[in-house]
């Protein structure tokens, strides 16, 4: 005779149910590359704190009180303020050459190359831009110098970026030279979160995002193991590297981290925390973005993949990155992007950003004063000269459109493509390069 | 065959192929998909690029070498007929192509020599049947430069240290920030299009000059001084052009003996210029000053003679010796919380001329001179033209720009004619121009639209002096080849106003051009 009553009955067979959805979602856990914030190693459990409010800096409200580069456990906002050392143009002296792109989903491609010196007054990094620098300060120089296309050829932008917080939000001073008027121009700001004209990405995306104007939650961790990827069609590139000169890499060979980082995996994969950035309305009133999911790569924070949602939640641009050890001197601090992908989904077009010839400088004060002005453009000196080989010849030797990872972190994302860009992202799957509204090079 | 011709001709198939053989359901995927092919095939497209251009450099690395070709075309909508004195029997304004190429000599460190050579063609005087136009007949260069002077473009040495620069040769300088000219005034302009020109042509239709020019670099501070020892006169619609004036009578009795230009062999003909500038964060500002000649001859009455039967004036046309004093200035700020649009970048310009000295045709002393009276027909005053311009992003990357310009003759008199930086037949004109430019996401911005209007207002007499208007569309083939399709009316004023005398010269046009 079976003396179990029912609610026993119903209960036993309840935490069997919950013991088997226990065991089959840490057996699902192990399989797959992500894991929740309840699911993470108790080794990434250590180096979290779940804390949501944190004592606030007595001279800066808005920063947490525990001394920069803060030390771990971390919150997730402590992880969002070490992501912010990572901008896109890097927190010091340096020049480079910006080759960056376009391609539209018919094919049409723009780019662009300018030679560019930085200049970054003061202590380096974002320690210096937060600690150092008050809010209306101008905290660093940026010369451009265009290159390519042919029409743009001596054109010249200074960006003189600020120090920004609630009261003071003025994002920089802003000068162009066009050879084709031959004057200098002040020119309003470009809108924080507007792409520019015929490009990818937007004016935050260059600049940075400061990450008190965030509220940050970790969402767990994950692997990734390739960012940016190169098409089938375009197996290498060509590389200026400062003082080895040109140099030809495979782009499979091309780690997300660098040649050289020490914390690959042994899969070669890179780990991630991955945080969730929702803007605040008060920082950011009428911000396009209304969320960033961000990986940050476990050890230094480097952003190597940041999906940004639009007000209405729809996934409006994924952005990935492959950086280097650019500044060894400042060791996990002195990674930049090299090469960066902005695939903006409303109109599928993959844009890439890839800084050549780094080339870490010490300005002198002659140079400073000399070269970062107004009216230097107006001299069309491009005082030292740069080269890159870097710029795509065709449309289909564009980066490919990067992976979507549909099934992580369900709740949190919504990487939802319309659905001719998810038809086009699934045909570029299946031929390794890029495919376009025509059937393309590939499929012909 | 190349990837690129290849792809040229499996497009031109496709087209012959989809004309014939598509149906209605499917013609919007066959036109993306021609639409993308062009695309492809044309993203490479830049032959003296690949194979002019980069064997050059790479055989001489000291070398850059750049240049365009362009053609721009507009064609008239209104009927032909008579207007004012005009016998307007044509149509095409402009059937201009333009191929300039650019050399730049990387002497040694801070040492360079640079070259812009261009040739124009404007095919209006052959490729259309009209009476009404002649100028080439009176002036080849209307038609085809053909003389050195207009072919070599510019030609200096550029010497550069860190804190001065040295320029010396024939070259364009251009002063000013504004859309149109306050203080741009160092080189000449050919002004064949009248009130065509606009701002983004200065750069093709300003006439270099040969001068030494120097500039210090203080900090954040600049001081250039020019010294101009070569003279250029601004290049109006001849006769026969088609921008000459209906309002101006083909025959007069007057005798015209001739135009008296400084010499460049002449040390008091000489020009010299001072430009300080000066960057302050939000604001920079900066002066010029100018001892220059007016670009434009004034007639002098030199005394009366017999010409048919009457009493005519002999008029040697001449050129004034004037002082330019000016002031730029601009400053950056984004106001925050604007209703509708959050926060909103603003750039605001000024700029300021004042001109001493300007020598205006008097037309009550040359009635005078016909009377016998000793006069020289003519009469000094001081002029002023300004501008303050709001610049604003708004969303959707659109720009607004808002600039009044102010044009005023100081102690005006009725009987005065035009005279350099003065209002236009009156003692003020006023012209509060608006533009609008913004790109289309749905092309991918590749697509961009521009609209200016420019309004003229003159008193105390005239009044509404007619309207202005400009629409552009861009559009981007790829990245060496760009075209526009521009309309530009002028409509409202009474035929003798300054835009209103145009009225039948509303015109459409088409610009294409290829950079390598």
């Amino acid at each position: 005779m079976n003396s179990e009553t029912p609610v026993a009955s119903t209960a036993g067979r309840l935490l069997a149910a919950a013991a088997l959805v226990a065991v089959t979602s840490l057996a699902a856990a192990a399989e797959r590359s992500w894991r929740g914030v309840d699911e993470m190693a108790p080794e990434d459990r250590a180096l979290f704190d779940p804390a949501i409010s944190t004592p606030r800096d007595a001279s800066l409200d808005y920063v947490p009180a525990e001394p920069y580069p803060f030390e771990a456990p971390y919150t997730a906002e402590e992880m969002g303020y070490r992501s912010a050392e990572f901008v896109h143009i890097s927190r010091w002296d340096y020049a480079l050459v910006d080759v960056f792109g376009v391609v539209t989903s018919s094919g049409y491609i723009n780019q662009g190359a300018s030679v560019g010196y930085v200049e970054t007054g003061g202590r380096p990094g974002f320690e210096g831009y937060m600690l150092d620098k008050k809010a209306g300060e101008i905290y660093s120089k940026w010369l451009l110098y265009d290159v390519f296309p042919p029409e743009n050829e001596g054109a010249q932008q200074l960006w003189l970026p600020y120090r920004t917080d609630k009261s003071f939000r003025t994002k920089m001073d802003f000068f162009v030279y066009s050879p084709q008027l031959r004057r200098v121009r002040r020119q309003p700001e470009p809108r924080r979160d507007q792409r520019f004209p015929d490009n990818s990405q937007t004016f935050d995306d260059v600049i940075g995002r400061d990450p008190w104007e965030f509220e940050w939650q970790l969402l767990g961790t994950d692997v990734l193991y390739e960012t940016l990827r190169f098409p089938t069609s375009r197996p290498s590139v060509t590389l200026n590297v400062p003082g080895q000169g040109f140099v030809e890499r495979q782009g499979a060979s091309i780690k997300p981290m660098g040649e050289n980082f020490p914390h690959y995996r042994a899969d070669g994969g890179v780990d991630c925390w991955v945080v969730k950035a929702t803007a605040k309305s008060d920082w950011l009133p009428g911000y396009n973005e209304k969320y960033l999911v961000l990986w940050l790569e476990k050890h230094t924070f480097y952003p190597l993949r940041t999906e940004k949602y639009g007000t209405d939640g729809r996934l409006i641009m994924i952005e990935e990155r492959n950086a280097e050890l650019q500044n060894p001197a400042r060791g996990e601090f002195g990674y930049a992007a090299m090469m960066t992908t902005y695939w903006n989904v409303d109109h599928d077009l993959i844009g890439y950003s890839n800084h050549d010839a780094h080339t870490l400088r010490d300005w002198t004060p002659e140079e400073i004063d000399m070269i970062f002005t107004p009216e230097f453009m107006r001299r069309q000196w491009l005082v030292e000269p740069l080269k890159s080989q870097v710029l795509i010849d065709a449309p289909e030797d564009f980066f490919l459109r990067p992976h979507l990872y549909p099934d992580k972190f369900p709740g949190e994302r919504n990487p939802v493509l319309p659905a001719a860009v998810q038809a086009r992202y699934d045909a570029q799957e299946a031929a390794g390069q890029l495919v376009f509204e025509s059937p393309g090079a590939a499929a012909e | 065959m190349t990837r690129t011709a290849v792809r040229g001709a499996r497009l031109l198939l496709t087209l012959v192929l989809g004309a014939t053989a598509i149906g209605p359901a499917a013609a919007e995927g066959v036109a993306a998909d021609l639409f993308s092919k062009f695309d492809r095939a044309m993203a490479g497209f830049d032959p003296i690029g690949k194979h002019v251009r980069r064997p050059i450099e790479r055989a001489v690395p000291n070398l850059t070498f750049r240049g365009f070709y362009r053609n721009w075309s507009d064609v008239m909508l209104d009927d032909d007929g008579m207007v004012g004195f005009r016998n307007k029997d044509f149509r095409f304004a402009q059937l201009q192509n333009l191929f300039e190429l650019e050399t730049n000599y990387h002497v040694a460190a801070g040492l360079d020599i640079r070259g812009v050579a261009h040739m124009l063609y404007d095919g209006v005087y052959e490729w259309q049947d009209s009476r009404g136009l002649f100028a080439d007949r009176i002036d080849r260069e209307a038609e085809l430069y053909n003389t050195s002077e207009r072919v070599l473009r510019e030609l200096y040495v550029s010497w550069r240290r860190p804190g001065f620069d040295l320029l010396v040769g024939k070259q364009q300088v251009a002063w000013g920030k504004m859309d149109g000219q306050f203080i741009d005034i160092v080189n000449a302009m050919d002004r064949r299009e009248a009130f065509q020109l606009e701002t983004e042509d200065y750069e093709w239709r300003r006439l270099p000059t040969w001068m030494a020019n120097g500039t210090f670099h203080l900090g954040e501070s600049t001081v250039q001084l020019l010294y101009i020892f070569d003279f250029e006169h601004d290049r109006q619609p001849l006769p026969g052009s088609p921008w000459y004036s209906p309002l101006i009578p083909p025959t007069t009795n007057d005798v015209i003996v001739g135009v008296r230009r400084p010499e460049a062999g002449d040390f008091d003909d000489h020009q010299y210029g001072i430009r300080v500038d000066r960057s302050a964060g939000a604001l920079t500002y900066g002066f010029v000053y100018m001892y220059a000649w007016d670009k434009n001859p004034v007639d002098h009455v030199l005394g009366t003679t017999l010409n048919n039967g009457q009493t005519a004036l002999r008029i040697e046309q001449r050129h004034e010796r004037v002082h330019h004093a000016g002031v730029t200035a601009d400053y950056a700020m984004t106001f925050q919380n604007v209703p509708l649009v959050g926060s909103l970048p603003a750039v605001f310009r000024f700029e300021a001329l004042y001109t001493n000295g300007v020598r205006f045709a008097d037309f009550r002393k040359r009635a005078q001179a016909l009377a016998g009276r000793n006069t020289d027909g003519t009469t000094k005053r001081d002029t002023l033209r300004a501008a303050i311009a709001a610049e604003f992003a708004l969303p959707g990357r659109t720009t607004v720009i808002f600039q009044p310009s102010w044009y005023q003759t100081i102690d005006h008199r009725e009987e005065l004619g035009f005279g350099f930086g003065g209002g236009f037949g009156d003692e003020w004109s006023l012209i509060p121009v608006v533009f609008f430019s913004r790109p289309f996401a749905f092309t991918r911005d590749r697509l961009s639209m521009e609209f200016t209007a420019f309004p003229l207002i003159s008193g105390p007499d005239t009044g509404w002096g007619g309207l202005k208007t400009k629409l552009r569309l861009i559009y981007k083939f790829s990245q060496f080849v760009k075209g526009q399709l521009v309309y530009n009316g002028y409509d409202t004023g009474s035929s003798t106003d300054v835009y209103g005398q145009y009225n039948q010269w509303d015109n459409i046009g088409w610009e294409l051009s290829y950079e390598f």
